[in-house]
Order: C-alpha cells, then sequence, then structure tokens
C-alpha cells in the first residue's frame, strides 16, 4: 500500500524551509519517494503522490507557521526551535544537517572569564542566555542578525555564539572555537493540535521516512510501536 | 493620520474588542450554551476580576508569567482572573456546605493573561465551563462528558475528544522522585518517547520501560486500546489496568448513548494543569492551532481552598471557533423598519411587531 492511496484526503501541510536545508531535505524526501519541486519564485507545492502540501518559509518563521497551524509540520533545526520557547512534537530527528552551536573568539583570546559580565554578540539569544546562566556565567547579549564574525573583529563584543559548520568562516576571519556547546540537529516537527487530528496519517509518513524503501512499503506503524514490539 | 487615532489603534497585548456581528454572534453562542447548561441542571456562577495573587500561586506552574498583577492599596500582591477554574474553586471552598452536594454550576467570562505576539491569534480571552463538584465516580465524569460532548453537537461543529488518565499516570511512575516525573510528564506531553523511556528504564525492568513508553505514545479508539493493553496484561498491575479498563468503560457506555461521534483513548493527555487527579480530556478541531476545550478530575483542588470534595468538569476557549459557525448565529435577517406619519404611530406599530416577538425600528 502506498500512502497516496489516501488522495481523497487533504494532503498534509508543511513548511521547509529556505536556505542550507533545503536541498538536503528535498534530496532526502526523493531517496524515501517524496518527490517535490518548487516552481520558479513559487513558495507552494504539492509532492507528486499528493500527501504533502509544501510551503517554502523563512527559517526564522518557520515554528511561528506551524505553532499557528497553518502548517501542520515542518523541518527545522534545533537553534530556530530553541529561540522560539514555543511547544512543539518533535516526531523524528533527521540525521543530515547537523551542526554545533560554538562560543567562539579572536585567536588566542581564550574561555571567558566567569566573574565579570561578558559581552557576546550572537543571533540566538535565548540560547545564548540560557547556556551561559546555566553555568553561573554572568553575560550581556547583543543581538545580531548576521555577520556575526564581524562582532570580535571590529570590538563590538568579544565573544560570539553561532553555529559553526566547518569553521572556515571563523578561520577566514582570525577566529576559533573557544568552546562548543551543544550540538544541533534537524527535527520533523509538528503542532501538538494537528499531530492529534492527524496522528494516522502522520505516524505513517513517518514510518514511511524512518523505512529503507520509503512510500511504497506497507506502513501500519502506530505510534509508540518501536517500545511496544520489542 | 492624527497622533490621538494612532495611539487609540494601539492596545495592549491581552486585550479585544469585539463588535457588531461578532459581538452578537458571541452573545447568541453564549445564550445558546447557558440555555443548554440549565437544561442539564448547572447554574450560573460569577467569579471576582481579581484575588490575590499569593493563594493561587502554587497552583499556577508555568503559566504564572502570564498572568497580570497588581498592587492594591494596602499594598497586597493582587492577579486580575486568569482562569476562571481557578477563582471558582476558592469560592466553592469557601461557600459549599455538605448539604448543598452535588452543586452544578458554569460560568462564561472574560479571562485576562498576556499573550506574546506570537500566541495573540490563540483567542483566549474568554472561557466557558461547567463543574459538577460533590460527586465522584464514573456516572460523574461520565455525565461531564456527555455534556461536552451535546454542546459541540449544539453548535454544530465536528470535534475530536482525547481522553487520558492522570491515575494511570501517578500509578504507572510512582517510582520516579519529583524531578524525574515532572520531566516525565514533560516527555509525555510533548510526545519525547526516548527521553521517557530512560527516565522509566532507571526505575524498572526494561520490559516494563517499554510498555509503559508505548502506552503513554498510544492514540486510539476504544476497540484499538482495549487490544493494545490486554498484550500488556502480564507487565502491569492490577490497579494500572483498572485505571485503563476504566476509560474504556466510559467511552463504551458513550458509544451506547449515541455521544461518542470522535472519541479517543490518548494517555498522552495528562492535563494541563497541575491538579488533575483522574481522567483528563482535550478537545481538538481541525484548522484551530491549539485545542478548543480541556478538563477533568479534580478532586484535591477544593480541599486547597478549605472544603475537601470531589470534582470534575470542563473549560472551553468558545471564541476559537465561535467564526466557524457564524452562518447559524448570524445577524437577524427579519428587522422591519417602520413608516408613519408621526413618530408615534410608528412607535405604536413598531410595539405591536416586538410584542409578537419580531424586531422592529419606529
Amino acid at each position: 500500500m502506498s500512502l497516496n492511496l489516501e488522495s481523497t484526503e487533504t494532503p498534509l501541510t508543511m513548511a521547509l524551509p529556505k536556505g542550507r536545508l533545503f536541498e538536503q531535505v528535498q534530496e532526502y524526501f526523493a531517496e524515501k519517494g517524496f518527490h517535490f519541486k518548487f516552481e520558479k519564485r513559487r513558495l507552494v507545492a504539492h509532492d507528486e503522490s499528493g500527501l504533502l502540501k509544501i510551503f517554502l518559509v523563512k527559517n526564522a518563521d518557520l515554528p511561528t507557521y506551524v505553532n499557528h497551524g497553518i502548517a501542520g509540520l515542518g523541518i527545522s533545526g534545533e537553534d530556530v526551535l530553541y529561540e522560539t520557547g514555543l511547544r512543539f512534537f518533535q516526531l523524528m530527528q533527521f540525521d543530515f544537517g547537523s551542526t554545533e552551536m560554538c562560543l567562539a573568539a579572536r585567536k588566542s583570546y581564550g574561555k571567558p572569564n566567569t566573574i565579570r559580565t561578558v559581552s557576546v554578540a550572537t543571533k540566538f539569544p535565548r540560547f545564548a542566555r540560557d547556556y551561559f546562566y546555566s553555568q553561573g556565567v554572568p553575560i550581556q547579549i547583543i543581538k545580531l542578525n548576521g555577520s556575526v564574525e564581524l562582532a570580535p573583529i571590529l570590538g563590538l563584543a568579544p565573544y560570539i555564539v553561532d553555529l559553526v559548520e566547518t569553521g572556515s568562516t571563523l578561520r577566514a576571519n582570525n577566529l576559533e572555537v573557544v568552546d562548543t556547546l551543544k550540538k544541533i540537529n534537524v527535527h520533523l516537527i509538528s503542532n501538538p493540535s494537528y499531530y492529534k487530528l492527524n496522528y494516522r496519517r502522520i505516524n505513517r509518513f513517518v514510518a514511511a521516512l524512518h523505512s529503507d524503501t520509503g512510500n511504497t512499503v506497507p506502513g501500519s506503524s502506530e505510534s509508540g510501536r518501536k517500545y511496544a514490539d520489542k | 493620520m492624527t497622533d490621538s487615532r494612532k495611539r487609540y489603534l494601539q492596545v495592549p497585548q491581552g486585550t479585544e474588542g469585539v463588535h457588531l456581528e461578532e459581538a452578537y454572534r458571541h452573545r447568541r453562542i453564549t445564550q445558546e450554551l447557558y440555555q443548554l447548561f440549565t437544561q442539564w441542571g448547572y447554574l450560573p456562577v460569577e467569579t471576582p476580576v481579581f484575588d490575590f495573587y499569593d493563594i493561587y500561586e502554587p497552583l499556577l506552574r508555568s503559566s504564572a508569567r502570564d498572568v497580570y498583577r497588581l498592587i492594591d492599596r494596602e499594598g497586597d500582591l493582587l492577579m486580575l482572573r486568569s482562569d476562571i477554574t481557578l477563582f471558582l474553586a476558592k469560592q466553592m471552598g469557601l461557600w459549599l456546605r455538605e448539604e448543598d452536594l452535588p452543586t452544578r454550576v458554569c460560568y462564561a467570562d472574560t479571562i485576562l493573561r498576556h499573550q506574546s505576539a506570537e500566541d495573540i491569534s490563540k483567542n483566549e480571552f474568554f472561557q466557558t465551563g461547567a463543574e459538577l463538584i460533590g460527586k465522584a465516580g464514573s456516572e460523574a465524569d461520565l455525565e461531564v462528558l456527555l455534556l461536552l460532548e451535546s454542546i459541540f453537537m449544539e453548535i454544530g461543529v465536528t470535534t475530536s475528544i482525547h481522553l487520558g488518565s492522570h491515575q494511570f499516570l501517578t500509578l504507572a511512575l510512582k517510582e520516579l522522585n519529583e524531578t524525574e516525573l515532572k520531566e516525565a510528564v514533560q516527555a509525555i506531553r510533548n510526545r519525547e518517547q526516548q527521553k521517557l523511556h530512560s527516565l522509566i528504564e532507571a526505575h524498572t525492568s526494561p520490559r516494563r520501560a517499554d510498555v509503559i513508553t508505548a502506552l503513554f505514545s498510544f492514540i486510539g479508539n476504544r476497540e484499538e486500546f482495549s487490544r493494545e493493553i490486554l498484550r500488556y496484561d502480564a507487565i502491569l498491575q492490577n490497579e494500572e489496568m483498572e485505571s485503563l479498563q476504566y476509560l474504556t468503560e466510559l467511552v463504551e457506555q458513550m458509544e451506547e448513548l449515541g455521544y461518542a461521534r470522535d472519541v479517543r483513548i490518548d494517555l498522552s493527555e495528562v492535563g494541563t494543569q497541575p491538579y488533575y487527579t483522574g481522567i483528563v480530556f482535550q478537545v481538538y478541531q481541525a484548522g484551530l492551532d491549539d485545542a478548543v476545550a480541556s478538563g477533568g478530575r479534580y478532586d484535591k483542588l477544593l480541599s486547597r481552598f478549605g472544603f475537601d470534595c470531589p470534582s470534575v468538569g470542563f473549560s472551553m476557549m468558545l471564541r476559537k471557533i465561535e467564526n466557524q459557525v457564524a452562518e447559524r448565529f448570524g445577524l437577524p435577517e427579519d428587522i422591519v423598519k417602520v413608516e408613519g406619519k408621526t413618530f408615534a404611530e410608528a412607535f405604536r406599530a413598531a410595539q405591536q411587531i416586538r410584542e409578537k416577538g419580531g424586531i422592529a425600528i419606529q
């Protein structure tokens, strides 16, 4: 049984983030039998099986769309989810797209002094604040929206908290990672209410993503089966 | 645009104005509900708009930061009514006597709480609900579930009731300490199976941890649930099994009475408030960002206010669904504009129409 047998039902709605994750998601979904592409400049697309209606939204706005139930499902990194402080079901963790949230500074600057208040520039003020408070370190946060690497160079703040993938941008700007704060994974999330109403179809969809053969095999997984059938 | 108009357009977060058609619709739905409540023997109660903050603080949990607080002239810290159930519990705890029980009450009133810019469309400004106070047992639970289902049938919206058990939660996680229990409840509510599993596994056999995790992740109809729990007969303790069978019996009775349009047993419903003790439920509706109603049994809440008696009830955020029933609760169409040579003549003619139950403008 393929999932598209249910085409009489309205498709599941899902928001995908523009930018670095999008192509990885598209490729991963294609491997699992869910094919879709966006026409030029269009922001809404359907997958070929008719199961999914997909919206392309700005990374940082994705949780807002899912929180309001406009998109029932979404794919997002923990960095963005954490900043919103909203409640979502995390249905599945993907093995692509993970990065690290790091503390960085100019080379040989070393770890921050834990007694004096430390200035940190970041796009992730909530994460930075919670992290340093949990370590007992007083912190002053300067919120930036991009090119955070400039802050230590220009003297805005000695430290930055930012996502680091390869570290090449840091090196190019004569900065280095002082500490790795957290591994950041990419998740399939759901609006809780949307999940409760559509749990059967969503569970089958997640089962298809988990299976090697994807959207072509019988998918009868109920949630929790993983533990129940052990 | 003038400066004053700009200023008037700004409203504080957590307030709303309702106008014309919307206000009329809201009134009509509320009236219809009051009528239904009355027919079931639930009579209205009014709660104060503000009260002392410290009384409620231990019951607020994470919602404490959304409460509006103010200082009165004596320097006492007050809070504005953010949840009618709480204010009602105090009133009932204070004024009820044994001989009044059981008591059936209902309410429909404004609540005031802060809502962030992300949450502002949640429409949680007006709370309607009912409580059956002083009656324990399945008949009381059943009555409240039937009343809830009747309301949604009456106003004509399709909903799904998700029914869980706080009693099962307490039994299944009794080995966990307070901190672990908090984490486990969070993991259950957010369906974080791995986290829940590892919390349980620290205290029990891997197989039991598997079963408990699977149960808290389960959602399904009564038949599916009955089949599911039978598989775990050897692992679950008698009391746990009984608390689960209690749910199937409740739903079965609802089915027999024809009031179980879409009831699912869902043990991840453990209640959004810390005071539940028995059944817990939430009601979902397509197109909404959050549950439209929630409730359950809370046998210990009133005792916090000096009167120990069981209680079961629910509250609804009806404003969330009002625009979906706009057609049924639209403005009156047959308004007669009466013409006359003089105002007095028109007035008399209009009065005649009003006496027959019509709507007239002179």
